[in-house]
């Protein structure tokens, strides 16, 4: 019997992680990853190391004491040219001949109203000129305060505002647990219906090829189902722990390369506070697993029902369905994770892959519910494996039209 | 189990779907060690009966065992099926889709792939081992197909026509790898509606027409039962005798004659009349039937009228009666 389980299963699981789709949607996926994140970000630097070499003038004699350090700790290389009559023309001229990225010009104006000229040998990107404005006017302002005797260092760092949530319902939730929540949903909505239709398909094919009748003359339909979505789960974990690997590998040796080569980007430094934790990132794949097991079940028998991929497509709108409402739910779920209705729908176990994962990346979900949550999906799962083995089982062999629901109760009831 | 019961038994076995009835109360039994040929024309319930014997389908009626016993118990390791409808995972490489079905029959993984790769060396297909079955033309999709059929060593190999589908050369392989099977004491069970092939072939044939078994039995015994009627005769001298009572009408066939009696005549009489005629006679032969002539005499409503009798979109009669007796 599990002979046959197992001989089902490394088909299934040898048959699509040889095959090139899954080898190219695995490798691909990561290296896209890296693509659009170290790569534009490398390329910036290397094409910008020149433009970070600045001079500066000025024009006050009280400015440069601060803005220097402050131009320094941004990544550039700061020479400080002393005003004359023909210092522009100068500068210019080393500027062209490539010894300097640029040179900004600071004077009593300034000091008052925070302008300054920047002479640039291209056009600066964004981040360099706020850095670059953002050092002169942070410098201008703290100069003039400290003239009137203030304490300028914390209003300067920006102040700090302290929350506190006074609301039951509210919720605390910070922004990388706004974003771990957010794409955490959608992540789990695409890659639970992308499984799950990946068993209907092979079911589907099986049926309409004929060779289920040789492999059902040999097992049982419920091996053959079984094989079927644990091969796939098989599958579907080896991609994730490819993808989850990569992307560890990703932010622990990449993000580090680009604040060492970068330094005026050091709020990325709190991209490591987006990290998930290991135990997010099991409860991740524990509301994967549990989704794709309930949601390969439904596949299945819907597989098992058709005879052609436009009637499978029809009819698999209802688990779409299932799929589509907690992805609507998701955001204002996120921002107010325990209101008595986002408890119960992050409860319903068809929802709960999505909506609970929503709450609980967002935080401050109480860990009964979490429990609560996996323990009623596993309930799911042994009744959707129930009924829908048991449409499976006449579905498999059956050709001719589509069941209409009454049709498939009988089914269940008498398979 | 005892070693006497047949291979397969069926035993009032019908299947209905919806108003019609696919095959009615059918009484099968098929000796062990036999080659039985299932015959009728497309759409007369073959199929159908055969997908019973597999358990792709539940009897309505009746009851199907397989060696005495339980066929849900027996069927996975002792008995190889090819469907009708010939399906492959197009994907896979050939030798793997072969150890693949013979896993399931319960071989080891090992064991499967050895003789996986014996079977294809002796079908010639050595070279598309590690090919995929998609890039195999039909022909050798088929021959697949057969070896992961009896890769396990079936003790009873139910095969739904196996011949159509091959060219000459490969219903020859095919034919030789079932008497082989046969002379090892396999049983054999197969559906076709070709009729020269089931002559040559099969010790005892089933027919079946408009879902109804018409004729079972030995095939020399029926052939014997059934030689009537038809005389060949080749003779000098008088011609007279050759006229009679007894007599329906008179074909010339091959250069001989063929005097077809009307029913229930005895040929006796006329070979009294010849010898009393003075005739020297050449020959004087009762033609032995063809399965053809027999399968129209027990069911020639059947072959005609059997349009809509088939259980698909085919149409039944008119490719059914094209193959009899031309093939």
């Amino acid at each position: 019997m599990w002979h046959n389980v197992i001989a089902v299963i490394r088909r299934e699981y040898l048959q699509r992680v040889r095959s090139k789709w899954f080898i190219a949607a695995t490798v691909a996926g990561p290296l896209l990853m890296a693509a659009v994140t170290v790569l534009p970000a490398w390329l910036a630097i290397q094409g910008e190391r020149d433009e970070f070499r600045l001079a500066i003038v000025d024009g006050t004699g009280v400015l440069s004491e601060r803005l220097v350090p402050r131009l320094e700790n941004g990544g550039f290389e700061v020479e400080e040219v002393r005003w004359h009559a023909d210092v522009v023309t100068e500068l210019r001229e080393r500027a062209n001949g490539g010894d300097l990225g640029g040179f900004i010009m600071v004077d009593e104006l300034t000091l008052e109203t925070g302008e300054a000229i920047y002479y640039s040998m291209d056009v600066p990107s964004g981040l360099r000129r706020v850095t670059v404005q953002t050092s002169i006017t942070r410098t201008a302002l703290e100069y003039q305060l400290e003239q009137r005797g203030v304490d300028a260092e914390g209003l300067m760092g920006g102040g700090a505002l302290e929350i506190e949530v006074i609301s039951e319902a509210g919720s605390d939730i910070t922004e990388v647990g706004f974003g771990l929540a957010y794409i955490g949903s959608f992540f789990l909505y695409m890659t639970i219906l992308l499984y799950a239709v990946a068993v209907m398909r092979a079911t589907l094919e099986e049926k309409t090829s004929r060779i289920v009748e040789v492999i059902i003359s040999a097992m049982r339909p419920w091996e053959l189902m079984l094989g079927k979505i644990v091969g796939v789960c098989a599958v579907s974990l080896t991609q994730m722990a490819i993808w989850i690997s990569a992307a560890a590998a990703l932010i622990a040796g990449g993000i580090p390369m680009i604040i060492a080569a970068r330094p005026e980007l050091t709020n990325l430094s709190s991209i490591g506070e987006i990290v998930p934790g290991i135990s997010l990132v099991i409860l991740f794949l524990g509301f994967f697993l549990f989704g794709f097991l309930m949601y390969s079940g439904l596949y299945a028998a819907v597989g098992a029902m058709c005879n052609t991929d436009e009637e499978a497509q029809q009819a698999q709108f209802p688990m779409i369905m299932l799929l589509i409402v907690p992805i609507l739910m998701v955001m204002p779920v996120i921002q107010e994770p325990n209101t008595p209705m986002a408890v119960w729908l992050s409860l319903f176990p068809l929802f709960s892959p999505i909506l609970m994962w929503a709450r609980v990346a967002g935080g401050g979900v109480p860990s009964w519910q979490v429990l609560l949550s996996f323990i009623l999906m596993a309930l799911m799962v042994w009744v959707i494996a129930w009924i829908a083995g048991r449409i499976y089982k006449v579905g498999i062999l059956m050709s001719g039209k589509r069941p209409t629901l009454p049709e498939l109760w009988r089914w269940v009831k008498e398979a | 189990m005892s070693e006497d019961s047949p291979a397969l038994r069926l035993k009032g076995v019908t299947k209905r779907f919806g108003e019609h009835t696919a095959v009615d109360s059918f009484d099968f039994e098929v000796p062990r060690g036999v080659i039985c040929g299932l015959l009728g024309p497309n759409g007369s319930g073959k199929t159908t009966s055969i997908r019973m014997i597999m358990g792709i389908l539940g009897p309505d009626e009746g009851s199907v065992s397989l060696f005495g016993q339980d066929p849900d118990v027996v069927r996975r390791a002792k008995v190889g099926y090819l469907p009708e409808e010939r399906g492959v995972y197009k994907k896979m490489k050939c030798l793997e889709l072969i150890t693949f079905l013979g896993e399931i029959r319960g071989l080891r993984r090992g064991e499967a792939r050895r003789r996986g790769g014996d079977w294809l060396d002796r079908m010639g297909l050595t070279d598309w081992a590690e090919k995929k079955v998609e890039d195999l033309s039909k022909g050798m999709q088929q021959k697949i197909q057969f070896i992961g059929t009896v890769i396990h060593e079936p003790e009873l190999l139910i095969l739904d026509e196996p011949f159509s589908g091959l060219d000459p050369i490969n219903q020859d392989v095919l034919e030789e790898i079932v008497r082989e099977y046969h002379a090892r004491g396999t049983t054999i069970v197969f559906s076709t509606h070709l009729m020269d092939q089931a002559e040559r072939l099969c010790e005892r044939v089933c027919l079946i027409s408009k879902s109804r078994k018409v004729l079972d039995g030995d095939l020399k015994e029926i052939k014997a039962a059934e030689r009537r009627g038809i005389v060949a005769v080749e003779f000098e001298g008088p011609d007279t005798w050759i006229q009679g009572p007894e007599i329906d009408r008179i074909e010339r066939k091959e250069g001989s004659l063929h005097l077809i009696l009307k029913d229930g005549q005895d040929h006796q009489h006329i070979l009294n009349r010849a010898v009393a005629s003075g005739a020297r006679i050449l020959r004087f032969d009762l033609i032995e039937p063809r399965l053809h002539e027999i399968f129209v005499r027990h069911a020639g409503e059947g072959l005609v009228g059997g349009a809509g009798m088939a259980d698909g979109p085919r149409s039944a009669s008119a490719d059914g009666l094209t193959h009899f007796g031309t093939a």
